[in-house]
């Protein structure tokens, strides 16, 4: 082989070298995205099942004194009931925005009672709500950032070439749909 | 076909090749960082979970600091050189070390266990000349506590040392230098200066795994990093412990912290509560013996509990500690790669010119 064939091979090695690792890195940066997305999801949903678990004591603690609130006691426990794991995203993201409408709603009662603020149960409670939901609200947003970032990332240059083969597709963000600020239409249980 | 050889052309076209090769390479490794520093969203320190997280926010001391050895300003990780000539490899002095430290932003901290981090602090500190300005080379000790005492800053005010000296450095006119003669001095002409840390309250991006506390193997290890240079990164030369091992068997050095130190070796005997009786002279006063939540507590090292997330690197996540909000650091990661490509265009480039050489095209 001679000197010149030597370079020429060379030099073509070396591109598509370069071209190999752009392409390899694509396609695990892509790999590592979705795996993370799923990762900040898990997260999100260990928050969601930490507060859905706190719901019924902090219903229990305050229904015997809010006897004339029975509507917001009455939504909180709905909500929480019509939470599951198995919902897609959308749905547990007009789910959690309900229940944490309702929950403000809930603690804005609480407010009017006096005997309930002197409850130290009923306060730690609402700390402890107060902070899964501040906890659900940042990971909500990290999960939304990570889908940005998934979604811009399969729609460019050079992934959007490997995203066609591969069946990548845009993730659905964490994001309560219209209805989910409309009140929910519970009817009170009579007797 | 005959080669023909021209030792001028060929020498430092091959030479081309493999610098080009290797700027090529760097480049690479500052894409795959920039990559995962760009790819994962930054947390909130505050809702924080187990995993592989990206932080940003601002350096906090935690339990030490350390005292750079150039300019002497607090930091928390420094990387120091001083050679003979700029564009020289003459390495007269070198040192990177780095200690644990909290990183803040607006909802809490979280305390970084640098082992093993992969570190991206820019320059400071570059100048060659005899004696630079901002040149204000370390006299004391390079750890310091985050918090001294009054009586500890009181000590350190009042005491007097050499000016000019570096410890640990050949030939600096330090009190503590172990080769006296101004190497550093004007008598041997300008040398190059380099140093880059990370000070306390400087912005930082930290990519890593967190975990609990009392999932990491050995706080101890994991809360200082001597890369190059201190008397850690010397233990872990094979030769230095092969010399550490002839001498304890040579008898030259004691087998163990308590044979060397006696009493001193014992915890909490410094502070009169040992964890365990001290062999005192009859006529001595005997000391307390720390209670079990005392023994504990030293025996902890860290006042932390077990539950409390940190950030530390693993095999699975290596730690990325950078200087800078995550868009600098990935601006610097992805210059990096520019570079990388035209050190691929060098290489081509090298290997024609080499490949003509050898076939006679061009000669010299």
């Amino acid at each position: 082989m001679s000197p010149a064939s030597l370079a020429a091979a060379f030099s073509i090695g070396l591109l598509l070298a370069v071209v190999f690792f752009f392409l390899f890195t694509t396609y695990n940066s892509v790999v590592a995205l979705r795996l993370r997305i799923d990762k900040a999801w898990a997260n999100i949903e260990v928050a969601l099942q930490q507060r859905h678990d706190q719901l019924p004591n902090l219903v229990e603690a305050v229904k015997d004194v809010m006897t004339f609130e029975r509507d917001v006691l009455e939504r909180v426990t709905q909500l929480r009931a019509g939470w599951s794991r198995s919902q897609p995203v959308p749905a547990q993201a007009a789910n959690s925005a309900a229940t944490s409408a309702a929950l403000r709603e809930l603690f804005a009662v609480v407010e009017r009672y006096p005997e309930l603020r002197s409850q130290d149960n009923v306060l730690d409670l609402q700390n402890e709500i107060e902070r899964l939901e501040g906890i659900i609200a940042d990971r909500r947003e990290l999960y939304n950032d990570q889908v940005y970032r998934h979604n811009t990332r399969i729609a460019q240059v050079p992934a959007v070439f490997l995203a066609g083969p591969f069946g990548w597709r845009p993730r659905e963000f964490f994001d309560a749909d219209e209805t989910a600020d409309e009140r929910p239409d519970v009817a009170l249980p009579t007797g | 076909m005959p080669f023909t050889a021209d030792p001028v052309l060929q020498l430092p076209a091959l030479a081309g090749v493999a610098i080009g090769l290797g700027i090529l390479a760097r480049g690479m490794r500052g894409h795959i960082v920039g990559t995962r520093i760009a790819d994962t969203a930054t947390s909130t320190i505050s809702a924080i979970a187990v995993g592989e997280v990206r932080v940003h926010g601002v350096v906090e001391p935690a339990e030490l600091t350390l005292t750079s050895p150039l300019q002497s300003a607090p930091c928390v990780y420094y990387r120091a050189r001083i050679r003979a000539s700029r564009e020289g490899d003459d390495t007269v002095f070198q040192e990177e070390r780095s200690v644990g430290f909290r990183i803040r932003d607006a909802s809490g901290s979280l305390r970084v266990f640098p082992r093993g981090a992969q570190w991206d602090v820019p320059d400071r500190f570059s100048d060659s000349s005899d004696w630079p300005a901002g040149l204000r080379l370390r006299s004391g000790p390079a750890l310091a506590p985050a918090n001294p005492s009054h009586e500890e800053l009181v000590a350190q005010l009042l005491t007097v040392r050499p000016a000019g000296g570096l410890a640990g450095v050949p030939g600096s006119s330090g009190g503590s230098a172990p080769f006296a003669g101004g190497l550093l001095g004007a008598s041997r002409g300008p040398r190059h200066y380099e140093e880059s840390r990370l000070e306390l309250g400087d912005e930082v991006t930290v990519l890593g795994r967190v975990l609990p506390f009392g999932d990491l193997e050995d706080p101890a290890g994991a809360d200082v990093d001597e890369a190059i240079g201190g008397p850690l990164a010397a233990l872990a030369d094979p030769e230095i412990a092969a010399d550490i091992a002839a001498a304890r068997a040579a008898g030259l050095l004691e087998g163990s912290a308590e044979e060397a130190w006696g009493n001193a070796a014992i915890p909490g005997f410094g502070i009169g509560r040992p964890t365990r009786p001290p062999e005192l002279d009859r006529a001595a006063n005997p000391l307390p013996i720390a209670t079990s939540d005392d023994r504990a507590r030293f025996e902890r090292t860290f006042d932390m509990a077990p539950g409390t997330l940190v950030i530390a690197a693993s095999d699975e996540v290596p730690l990325i500690i950078a200087a800078g909000p995550p868009h600098q650091v990935v601006g610097r990661q992805e210059d990096r790669l520019v570079v990388g490509l035209l050190g691929a265009l060098l290489a081509i480039a090298s290997a024609v010119v080499l490949a003509a050489s050898l076939s006679g095209m061009i000669v010299t």
